[in-house]
């Protein structure tokens, strides 16, 4: 049994090589870190510009971050942005003028800091504590981003653009005369894609958190990219096996990006609030991702369950449609 | 070797593939599962070969039922060549029989060149990979594949199709040389002048049920007018005569100068494949 396993290895990764799934793999961590490296890390939210309209005078002491206006149309077209704040005190008292942002979070953030402002509570710069600053914050947040984007996505291709070319060959149908388990068949793939997939990660995860940072998270991190890795991996062997063709399986492949991956990224790295992406499955994924990359424990017994439940069903599965498409006509 | 009794498969509620079929095939038999397209042949191997599950009826092989010998020891006893010759067209010829030796233990794998160099594989083409190959190339290294095991039981389905003429002579060879050595082996065709060279007995099977069941001669003789056509020249004019085979017996019974052919009136397997279910091969 172990030699046809070796064989069924050796096999495969051929087969990764010959489908440039590796060099596919390097572009994308070389293109991952530039851009990390490059751009990601320099980015920074401008702070809200705030415009002060005061007829009488009221403010004595101006801070640094205010810009005056001399009319209240000013104030308008200043406010125009969508973003500026504006404080009219023509009246006496404070008034907060601004034009939603359409989000209510970042409008809710842009009152407090024009009032803070006015008042002169507001601080240049946060008192950073630890290691956490904000190129690491954004360091761990994009790289987790990345590294899920990776393991559902371009893995997921992969692996069904290999098995499209051995169902093209007729070549599965062999492995049912063979003295070998089906599940060994589907077990080699599942290895290697799990082994390179954790490599990725190791190499993502140290080139752009950093050695010392890297090793700190990498045990949760492999856990998580794992779980991820087996998820997506026999998803799509599930999926590559069963739909008759490359086409199919990319209009298949929309349906699942717009349908599970979309809401997930929404709802996790903008300001939008879903109550029913708790029941979204590929969330709570997300979500113990990025929480392994900021060594933040959130994920709990009944997660595991369900991921360990999701891996057992869907490799018996896999086995099932295996053993459906080596019956097939030729 | 393999004993089939009223086999039945169903692949849905109103698609009875097979209505019962009852044989068997003998240690060292060729045997000949003869029908057209759709008629259940490959159901009945796949069923033999344990790819389907599900059937009813009893069926053993190597003297074991089926339900239960689908293990790794009867894979290693059996080989397998599929009509399309399944391979890894990215790997050469000799690199997809090592991987597919590798599956089986040592005592029983046959040296991939030697059988490559039996089944007249062309040398230029050894570490090619097989895209590269012609169809009866690559018939020939499944040929090798499925045989690359030494197997006591081969099924083989449709093994000349797509070869010339030369490389269906030297298959009907092998399949002849793998009878001498002992292997029982399960041709499904519609190719009826392989099955009349080859098989030792064949069953006819159409619509999921076997029609006749026999050896190629018995079955052409059963049918046989047992006459006789003489194309001859007499006194400078051909002319033909149906005879009675009997009136050999005498010698040539009318008078003529010089004989120019004769044609015995035996019908074909296939004449006879239309007689017993009623349709053609094709």
């Amino acid at each position: 049994m172990w030699n046809g396993f070796f064989g069924l290895l050796k096999k495969d990764f051929r087969l990764m090589l010959s489908g440039r799934f590796f060099v596919l793999a390097l572009g994308s961590l070389v293109l991952y870190s530039c851009y990390i490296n490059f751009v990601y890390v320099k980015l920074d939210q401008e702070i809200y510009p705030v415009y002060l309209y005061d007829p009488q005078e009221t403010q004595s002491v101006i801070s640094e971050s205010v810009t005056k206006v001399e009319s209240r149309e000013a104030l308008e077209a200043a406010c125009a942005d969508r973003y500026s704040v504006g404080i009219d005190l023509s009246a006496g008292k404070p008034e907060l003028y601004l034009l939603s942002s359409g989000l209510e979070t970042a409008d809710h953030y842009r009152m407090i800091w024009g009032e803070a402002v006015l008042k002169g509570t507001a601080k240049g710069k946060a008192e950073v504590i630890g290691l956490h600053n904000k190129e690491m914050k954004n360091r761990r947040e994009i790289t987790a981003e990345f590294l899920f984007f990776e393991l559902s996505a371009v893995g997921f291709l992969g692996l069904a653009s290999m098995l499209f070319k051995e169902k093209q060959m007729g070549v599965i149908r062999v492995h049912g005369i063979l003295p070998v388990r089906r599940s060994v068949f589907i077990f080699s793939k599942l290895l290697l894609l799990l082994a390179s997939d954790l490599l990725f990660t190791v190499l993502l995860t140290g080139v752009n958190l950093g050695f010392l940072a890297a090793l700190e998270v990498l045990p949760a991190v492999l856990l998580q990219a794992g779980i991820l890795s087996l998820i997506m991996t026999l998803t799509g062997f599930l999926c590559a096996v069963r739909l008759p063709d490359f086409r199919q399986f990319s209009l298949f492949y929309l349906v699942l990006a717009v349908f599970v991956t979309t809401p997930v990224f929404l709802a996790g790295q903008t300001g939008i609030a879903w109550k029913w992406i708790f029941y979204h499955p590929v969330y709570h994924l997300f979500r113990a991702m990025k929480s392994a990359y900021f060594s933040m424990s959130t994920t709990s017994v009944p997660y595991y369950l369900f991921c360990f439940g999701g891996i057992v069903l869907l490799f018996l599965s896999a086995c099932r449609t295996l053993k459906l498409e080596m019956a097939k006509e030729g | 070797m393999i004993k089939v009794k009223d086999l039945t498969f169903s692949y849905g509620k109103d698609k009875q593939a097979l209505h019962g079929l009852t044989f068997s095939v003998q240690d060292g038999e060729i045997f000949g599962f003869l029908g057209p397209n759709g008629s259940g042949k490959s159901t009945t191997q796949k069923i033999l070969t344990g790819i389907l599950k599900g059937h009813g009826g009893s069926v053993s092989l190597f003297g074991e039922d089926v339900r239960n010998a689908h293990t790794q020891a009867f894979f290693q006893k059996i080989g397998v060549l599929f009509e399309f010759p399944y391979l890894y067209a990215d790997l050469s010829a000799l690199d997809n029989l090592h991987y597919f030796a590798s599956f089986y233990p040592q005592n029983r794998r046959r040296d991939a060149l030697e059988l490559l160099d039996e089944l007249e594989f062309k040398k230029d083409y050894l570490k090619k990979p097989v895209s590269s190959c012609s169809k009866g190339m690559r018939q020939r290294v499944s040929m090798a594949r499925a045989l690359i095991n030494n197997p006591q039981l081969l099924f083989l389905d449709e093994p000349t199709s797509g070869l010339d003429p030369a490389g269906a002579v030297l298959f009907r060879k092998i399949i002849e040389k793998e009878r001498k050595k002992g292997t029982t082996v399960f041709l499904t065709t519609h190719n009826m002048f392989d099955a009349d060279l080859l098989c030792d007995r064949v069953a006819f099977i159409s619509n999921g049920k076997i029609a006749a069941l026999d050896t190629p001669g018995n079955l052409k003789e059963k049918n046989s007018n047992h006459s006789i056509i003489i194309d001859y020249l007499y006194q400078g004019r051909r002319k033909e005569q149906k005879i009675e085979a009997s009136e050999l017996k005498e010698g040539i019974p009318f008078a003529y100068d010089e004989l120019i052919t004769v044609h015995s009136q035996e019908p074909t397997l296939e004449d006879m494949f239309i007689q017993y279910t009623g349709r053609g091969l094709s």
